[in-house]
């Protein structure tokens, strides 16, 4: 097994560009992510009509928007299609009338937030002060889905090589060769999983500690721990890439497993609230190894607990890792049945 | 050591690809596979190594079934294609193979530059093997075969794309391993080559249409040429 692990180390670091794959690219996309989700320095345009309350207006103005009258027989919906204005407000018997491009874009959140604001400055015993036992209410998005972004991007890249390796291997006569020595195919497969196990520890410190010291990510936990999740995350991401090689002919074959095995394990990772979704899909969840990850690094990082409350996480993790691991020891058999 | 193969038979879905074979190779001696494409010589090779088990019949290495981990230790097995690692040297290569037969430390490491020079690749040892032309590759595919001295050589075809000078110092250091008491099974298209042997096995279609010592093979061709043979056999091969 050392034998094994010495090699896919050695080829990695002869070979730079899957290195820089590794280890480079999910540290570009953690750098590109931060700065599509981090903090906006947008200024909404909000017109107002000419009867919009001046108290309204007045604490309106404070807030992080720029606020001017709508000219009379102006259409409201030309100015929003033309960009002159992000937002239209006029007053009406029933109420203020809030008309906007589209909806669930984060100009309407800036909006929303600034209205709200207002409001409250001008009644205070309206006001609503929303607060959160975990996680602040002006956390960026990316503060708020880092532990996703961790989780997919190690289970991604380390699933990617470790499935292409497998397939060169078989493409090339290397495993037919190594198969015709007395390594144990318990040995193949422990070296495998340990080799880039290895690397996918380097690659899961250096983006915990970018993103927590270079990109400020704020962690409540302990960063070790977090480490370690993403590790067996990505442990369980060698064994299902040389699993799901076994059906793959090329390498290309194996690029077409990422819509079946790491798309739909993304939606699961905690992008949308599984307990709001119909039919019981969340309970799919318990079924993809990135959701496990995901969960134990939100609990660590944004919850700040401690490895009493992950032990289920690791354990489910673990699980994966040992299933997949025999079956690909048995899957050797097609090679070997030594 | 010697390989019995006992009445062997292997298909793959509905396709016969060896039928019945019945071989003997035996210590000290170069027993060559002779035969077309198709005809089933590396499937016999794969065979022996273990990578593929026989549908009927049985192999045994000195008596004992096969595979077994003591027999794949004595196995020393050149694929038809390279199957060296591109993104390590030559000499890693070696390394890591011989790590797989239990060399370490110095004799590893002395064992691989033997083998390099023997091949003579020691000037481009530390070159990425992605950087080899395909002769190269060839040859270091032999030294990972023969660094860790074994007792059974299986070679598929072992000499395709290496120059004559090369070829005949290779056949040169097969006959000195055959007189060392190796048991050596040689597949080639090369019937030159199989002249170099003590015994030929000519296959066709799955089937082993001749087994002898190539002395008597020769003596059966009237031109005193094995191709000569062959295409009779082939003949033979369609008739049948």
């Amino acid at each position: 097994m050392k034998g094994v692990i010495i090699r896919i180390l050695r080829q990695m670091g002869n070979d730079r560009r899957t290195l820089a794959l590794m280890i480079i690219a999910p540290i570009i996309i953690l750098t590109l992510l931060y700065l599509l989700l981090g903090e906006s320095s947008y200024i909404p345009k909000i017109l107002v009509a000419k009867d919009f309350p001046a108290v309204l207006l007045t604490e309106l103005k404070k807030q992080d928007v720029e606020v001017s009258f709508l000219d009379e027989g102006a259409d409201a919906d030309t100015l929003l299609k033309d960009k002159k204005a992000d937002a239209i407000i006029t007053t009406g018997a029933d109420g203020m009338q809030i008309r906007m491009l589209e909806s669930g874009n984060s100009k309407a959140a800036l909006i929303t937030t600034a209205l709200k604001n207002a409001s409250s400055a001008v009644s205070p015993p309206s006001s609503m002060n929303l607060t959160f036992i975990y996680g602040k209410i002006d956390s960026t998005e990316f503060n708020s889905l880092g532990f996703v972004l961790l989780g997919v991007l190690s289970f991604f890249f380390v699933f990617i090589i470790s499935g292409i390796s497998f397939v060169r291997e078989r493409e090339t006569g290397t495993l037919e060769r190594l198969m015709a020595t007395p390594i144990r195919r318990i040995s193949v497969i422990g070296g495998y999983t340990v080799g880039f196990g290895i690397l996918s520890a380097v690659q899961s410190a250096l983006m915990i500690l970018y993103s927590r010291y270079v990109l400020g990510m704020e962690f409540e936990g302990p960063v070790w721990l977090a480490v370690l999740i993403m590790v067996l995350l990505a442990f369980t991401a060698v064994s299902i890439g040389a699993f799901v090689s076994i059906f793959a002919n090329n390498e290309f074959q194996v690029m077409q497993f990422i819509p079946l095995v790491v798309v739909p394990q993304m939606f699961f990772s905690g992008l949308i609230t599984l307990d709001t979704l119909p039919y019981g899909l969340g309970n799919l969840a318990r079924f993809m190894p990135i959701f496990y990850g995901c969960d134990g690094l939100e609990k660590v990082l944004i919850r700040g607990y401690g490895i009493g409350s992950i032990w289920r996480d690791l354990c489910m993790l673990l699980a994966f890792i040992l299933f997949f691991f025999v079956l690909n020891v048995l899957a050797l058999k097609k090679y070997r049945k030594l | 050591m010697n390989i019995v193969m006992t009445q062997i038979s292997k298909s793959f879905g509905k396709t016969e690809v060896l039928h019945d074979i019945t071989l003997t190779a035996r210590e000290g001696e170069i027993l060559c596979l002779l035969g077309p494409s198709g005809a089933g010589k590396t499937t016999l090779i794969r065979l022996i190594t273990g990578g593929l088990r026989p549908d009927t019949g049985e192999i045994t290495i000195n008596g004992r079934k096969f595979p077994n981990m003591e027999a794949l230790r004595s196995i020393g097995f050149m694929p038809q294609n390279d199957a060296v690692y591109s993104d390590l040297s030559g000499y890693d290569n070696l390394l890591f193979f011989g790590r797989l037969f239990g060399l370490s430390g110095v004799e590893l490491r002395n064992k691989a530059n033997d083998a390099l020079s023997w091949v003579g690749l020691e000037k481009d040892k530390k070159k990425l093997v992605s950087q080899y032309s395909g002769g190269m590759k060839k040859r270091l595919s032999l030294a990972v075969t023969l660094m860790h001295n074994p007792s059974i050589l299986l070679l598929d075809e072992p000499t395709v794309g290496i120059d004559p000078v090369l070829r005949k110092s290779i056949w040169d250091r097969f006959e000195a391993l055959r007189l060392e008491g190796k048991t050596i099974i040689v597949s080639t298209h090369v019937m030159d080559e199989a002249v170099r042997c003590q015994r030929a096995v000519l296959l066709y279609e799955g089937r082993m249409i001749e087994n002898d010592t190539t002395g008597n093979l020769l003596a059966k061709t009237a031109g005193g040429s094995l191709e000569e043979l062959f295409f009779t056999a082939n003949k033979a091969g369609d008739a049948v």
